[in-house]
């Protein structure tokens, strides 16, 4: 019975290694595409390793285009959308779940419409109320005349900030404090936001780490909004960058295989590390949530 | 999403506090979120509701009532884009939650790598959609791409996947069933995980075999996962977008089409915003039809856990 057990473990084992590495064959695929030479992409003689292993493919590849440019504009969409989404959805579910105030539940109930209603589905809108944004981008004080926040950084990160997601993340988390907490520090002689900054930030580590790898992720990730909100070079982002090489006439797959690589290897290894936080926020919303 | 727990209470929560102490710091904190959502999500849906019933193209703007809603059923451009999409979203849910769950099923007891099973099959969720889409577009591609180079090496006929009518919207359904895999995998796996182990012991005792066991437990159990799966799956799979843009650009034919690829060729590529609009509307709906079923289902299914 115990060698049968343990006979089924070993296939169960070897089996769901097979299937890993099947789910990982794109992976493989993109990275050893990335160090071939063109002549060997298009040979008929094909092998899974390069005959030869191209290091230079990867700067060849950052020289097809302001790749600079690219990386920076993106990280600092990024940094500043995590940043900004942390600092506003942390206050508003704090006081979506602590603090009493007046239609306090119709609002949240509300603001919940902004998980539901999925971006594609507005992005005409959202372009038109970027491109009317008053004494921006040479518009008037009536949003008329200019570009507004279009092909902005402006335009870039202020829809991403708009998201409820992490109001209701936050709200959730606080929800399941104790009260007592409140009534201490109010015994300790602390105001609500006193009490925010000393007692709950401590104690909200967790959650500003799932929030801060989620929002990252999305934020990197995103091709559809940079694609319809940018349209200078000097704004592009990374993801939006890889098209760059497809519209060749003829692609270079190995080139379009290393900037592929390289701009996946960031959030790869950043999912690596916060494993943990990222599982639990999808686990959050999915089954708690 | 949205559970009996998670909806504020109708009660306040401390009763002896009833003059609302908190009013000025309460809107404060709240005022900056509310701003952004007013601002770029609420407002924005009013404005999608005008524009539909205008010929707004950047230029002009005048109102024309449903001319736009009447276009839109004789457009044959968007109704193969409405069909496209329900298959897209049907096939590529089905596949994401069978694999997922069965996934999840084998991974579910101490295995010897575990961690690393669940890693490889999570990280296409982790990487982009562009990033997996420009993979698969070399994987498909017709002369040299990895999957004909395979067909070619075991004496097959290749197959033009991304260019052929027959196999266009499959091939984007297969790519986008390996991205969605492993977060249903790993939902279903937290699923699994929740349920009591007794009430297998108890089943095994009185003789129910796995597959018994699998139907009457497993599977009742998992019915809230399984149903917010199925609710945020379709919401997904409606707007799908990047993927098309990318692998197909809706050809060939026109047999990848979606609403949302529509939506933006109809208002970045030809400046036709209220006619767009109009679409969006459509898109809006089905998705407010999605989330109504799970407001009245949903609460009741979350109960059972």
């Amino acid at each position: 019975m115990r060698a049968m057990h343990r006979s089924g473990e070993i296939i169960l084992t070897a089996a769901m290694t097979v299937l890993s590495a099947m789910m990982l064959t794109p992976f493989l695929i993109m990275v050893m595409t990335s160090f071939k030479s063109m002549g060997e992409i298009l040979s008929p003689q094909v092998r899974f390793l390069p005959n030869q292993w191209m290091f230079s493919n990867f700067s060849d590849a950052m020289t097809r285009g302001n790749w600079t440019i690219y990386f920076t504009n993106t990280i600092f969409v990024t940094v500043v959308t995590v940043m900004a989404s942390l600092i506003l959805n942390s206050i508003a579910g704090y006081a979506f779940a602590r603090l009493q105030f007046k239609g306090r539940d119709i609002l949240f109930i509300i603001s919940l419409v902004g998980m539901m209603i999925p971006p594609q589905a507005t992005m005409v809108p959202v372009f038109l109320t970027l491109k009317h944004i008053p004494l921006a981008g040479g518009n008037n004080i009536w949003g008329m005349g200019g570009l507004g926040w279009i092909d902005s950084y402006m335009g870039l990160i202020a829809p991403y900030v708009a998201g409820s997601f992490g109001v209701f993340l936050f709200r959730q988390y606080y929800l399941n404090f104790p009260r007592e907490l409140d009534e201490a520090a109010k015994l300790d002689g602390m105001g609500r936001i006193r009490a925010f900054v000393a007692v709950y930030i401590p104690l909200s580590k967790p959650i500003f780490a799932t929030l801060m790898v989620l929002k990252a992720t999305q934020t990197w990730n995103e091709y559809t909004w940079p694609l319809i909100i940018t349209n200078s070079d000097q704004m592009r982002t990374v993801q939006l960058a890889l098209t760059l090489f497809r519209d060749e006439t003829q692609v270079q797959w190995n080139l379009l295989m290393a900037a592929t690589t390289i701009i996946s290897i960031p959030l790869m290894i950043l999912f690596l590390f916060t494993q943990r936080y990222f599982v639990e926020g999808v686990v959050t919303t999915g089954i708690k949530g | 999403m949205l559970t009996t727990e998670s909806l504020p209470s109708r009660q306040p929560v401390s009763k002896r506090r009833s003059t609302f102490g908190d009013d000025p710091i309460g809107y404060a904190l709240i005022t900056p979120f509310y701003l952004f959502l007013a601002v770029f999500v609420l407002f924005p849906i009013l404005v999608n509701g005008y524009l539909s019933f205008t010929d707004y193209n950047f230029k002009s703007m005048s109102f024309i009532g449903f001319s736009n809603y009447n276009r839109l059923f004789h457009d044959s451009f968007f109704l193969i884009s409405i069909r496209n999409t329900f298959v897209y979203a049907f096939f590529t849910l089905i596949f994401t939650l069978a694999l997922g769950l069965i996934f999840a099923q084998l991974l579910n007891r101490k295995l010897r790598g575990l961690n690393g099973f669940r890693t490889s099959l999570f990280m296409p969720h982790v990487t982009s959609m562009v990033a997996v889409s420009m993979v698969w577009l070399w994987m498909y591609e017709p002369s040299h791409g990895t999957l004909n180079q395979l067909l070619d090496d075991l004496g097959l006929a290749k197959i033009d996947w991304l260019f052929d009518v027959k196999y266009a919207l499959m091939s984007v359904i297969a790519m986008s069933v390996w991205k969605y895999l492993g977060y249903n995998m790993v939902i279903f796996l937290a699923g699994l995980q929740g349920i009591p182990r007794d009430l297998y012991e108890a089943a095994s005792v009185d003789g129910a075999g796995a597959l018994r066991q699998f139907r009457s437990i497993t599977i009742p159990m998992l019915k809230p996962v399984t149903f917010f799966l199925v609710i945020t799956g379709l919401i997904n799979n409606f707007n799908a977008f990047e993927q098309i843009q990318i692998l197909t650009n809706g050809g060939p034919m026109n047999s990848t089409t979606t609403i949302v690829h529509q939506i933006y060729n109809r208002a970045f590529n030809e400046f036709q915003l209220g006619y767009a609009a109009s679409m969006a509307i459509v898109l809006l709906v089905i998705i407010a039809f999605i989330t109504l079923i799970n407001f009245r289902y949903g609460n009741q299914s979350y109960d059972a856990s």
